[in-house]
């Protein structure tokens, strides 16, 4: 049973890292989601004994490289917001599904700042609120899962 | 009393039913830590260059195959594209062909032309560069930062500094190079400056990538400067990067403001920046750079040597190279920069 999860969880990571690895340009740039924190999250909530901080800062190192960046960038990034996610882990799964994706949605945000925070010390300029984009994008895409039956509830226990 | 005993109780009893190792703030703490330690050594020290590279070169089987989805979807395009487009394309490319071989046979009578002149007066010969043609894989998820991956690397003999080129222009430079992908910076990026000549009039600056909106900046040019709307930028060759005379934008922009000394000019693009799938790779190669700084090495050893003080005859054929390149280069790279200052220093008193 674990080894199976970790096999989906580390599929599910796998996935999202190629995701972001697509070709993306225009449009489609500006509006992609982060997927890896999307997946990071909902194994926070789903398995946090198996995904924690720890694998949120690893698949953040693998995304600063892949975006060519500063090494910990978005390590940094994933591992303050998902230490939000996990400090109220349980709390969030008990929730709604909208005051649910009231929190994502700001986990969401609250990784783009910090992203947006590390850019401007290093002498960056911020891009206009079309940066924000992603999260809302991503807030969509949390909604599309919830609803064809992604279970972000409590894990029931056979699993 | 009883107090005391359940607090016992849950603290005996948390640990075994909350088994999930450190707490999360100490997992925050360590991470966060780890991720600023990272950081300051990334940008501050250049530790992690190799292990950029090599992880790199991990993640490139990655990258090839995140865009087979991509590269499938436009074979199969190509391959069912209609017979109609295939024949108007074909008659287009026959024709461009025609006019750009009229062009060609006219450029091997001028390069002709241009070396005889060269040598008639003993300038060094321009610098002919080598170029590899390669593809965009990945385009980088930072909205800050413009840098694209193209999938050529150093075992294709891309170096870090080449140009890229597309057919309208300059797109960037190499700032990166892994064993079998590099990193392209784009122009519009903030932290890449081009030297430039104004088309027009032969005037020198430096862009700037703007970062964003796509578009450069021509930043510490005085208000009085002679750039108007439409004004073609084309690189200068004085840095010994981009070859000379590519387009590089176009003025959009050009407005004075009481209040600033300077002129705030706007440019946008000339090569497709954002929208490209192949670019070329131009590079300079290094070896006549070096055997002109070598020529100058070995110019200041023989002074020194008091042995062989009538040798002029080893020195002389190599020494024009070496002498012309070395007053030309430096000054003229730094000169569009002071040129400006030195201007804008005298208006504020003309002002008051």
């Amino acid at each position: 049973m674990r080894n199976n999860k970790l096999r989906s969880i580390y599929f599910s990571l796998f996935a999202a890292f190629i995701c972001i690895l697509f070709p993306w340009s225009g449009i489609a740039l500006t509006l992609r989601p982060d997927f890896m924190l999307l997946v990071l999250l909902f194994w926070l909530l789903r398995a946090p004994n198996q995904c924690s901080v720890g694998t949120a800062w690893f698949m953040g190192l693998w995304v600063d490289l892949a975006t060519g960046g500063i090494f910990g960038q978005y390590a940094l990034a994933y591992t303050v917001t998902t230490f939000f996610a996990v400090i109220y882990q349980r709390r969030l799964v008990l929730f709604s599904s909208t005051q649910q994706l009231v929190y994502v949605f700001s986990l969401l945000l609250l990784s783009q700042l910090i992203l947006l925070v590390l850019k401007a010390f290093a002498g960056h300029e911020f891009s206009g609120w079309s940066y924000f984009l992603p999260s809302f994008s991503g807030i969509l895409l949390w909604q599309i899962a919830v609803t064809l039956g992604l279970n972000t509830g409590r894990p029931s226990h056979g699993n | 009393m009883m107090r005391g005993i359940h607090q016992n109780f849950d603290q005996q009893q948390a640990p075994a039913f909350f088994a999930r190792g450190p707490s999360p703030l100490a997992r925050l703490t360590f991470f966060t830590a780890l991720s600023l330690a990272l950081m300051a050594t990334d940008s501050r020290l250049q530790y992690l260059a190799n292990v950029r590279e090599n992880l790199m070169t991990l993640l490139h089987p990655l990258q090839v195959i995140a865009n087979a989805p991509l590269q499938f979807y436009q074979n199969t395009d190509e391959y069912f594209s209609t017979h109609h487009y295939l024949l108007t394309e074909n008659a287009r490319l026959k024709k461009q062909a025609l006019m750009q071989d009229i062009a060609l046979q006219r450029l091997n009578l001028l390069n002709l032309e241009n070396t005889n002149l060269r040598s008639m007066l003993d300038a060094k010969q321009s610098l002919t560069e080598t170029s590899t043609l390669a593809e965009i894989i990945h385009v980088g998820r930072d909205p800050f930062t413009k840098k694209i991956i193209v999938n050529r690397g150093k075992n294709h003999h891309v170096i870090t500094g080449a140009a890229a080129v597309d057919a309208k222009g300059v797109v960037g430079q190499v700032t990166r190079t892994y064993p079998s992908s590099s990193e392209v910076t784009l122009i519009t990026d903030k932290s890449l400056a081009i030297p430039v000549q104004i088309e027009r009039n032969g005037l020198r600056a430096i862009a700037f990538g703007h970062g964003r909106d796509n578009t450069l900046d021509l930043p510490y040019l005085p208000a009085n400067v002679d750039i108007k709307r439409g004004d073609k930028l084309v690189t200068s060759g004085i840095d010994g990067v981009y070859p000379a005379g590519l387009a590089v934008a176009t003025v959009i922009e050009m407005r004075t403001t009481q209040d600033s000394p300077f002129a705030h000019i706007v440019c946008a693009p000339t090569a497709g920046v954002e929208n490209d799938k192949q670019i070329l790779l131009v590079s300079i190669p290094k070896i006549e750079l070096e055997t002109a700084i070598e020529a100058l090495n070995s110019e200041k050893a023989i002074p020194a040597s008091p042995a062989r003080p009538a040798t002029p005859n080893n020195s002389v054929p190599t020494n024009p190279d070496a002498q012309a390149k070395k007053p030309t280069q430096p000054p003229s790279a730094e000169s569009p920069v002071k040129k400006p200052l030195a201007n804008v220093e005298s208006r504020p008193h003309a002002q008051q």
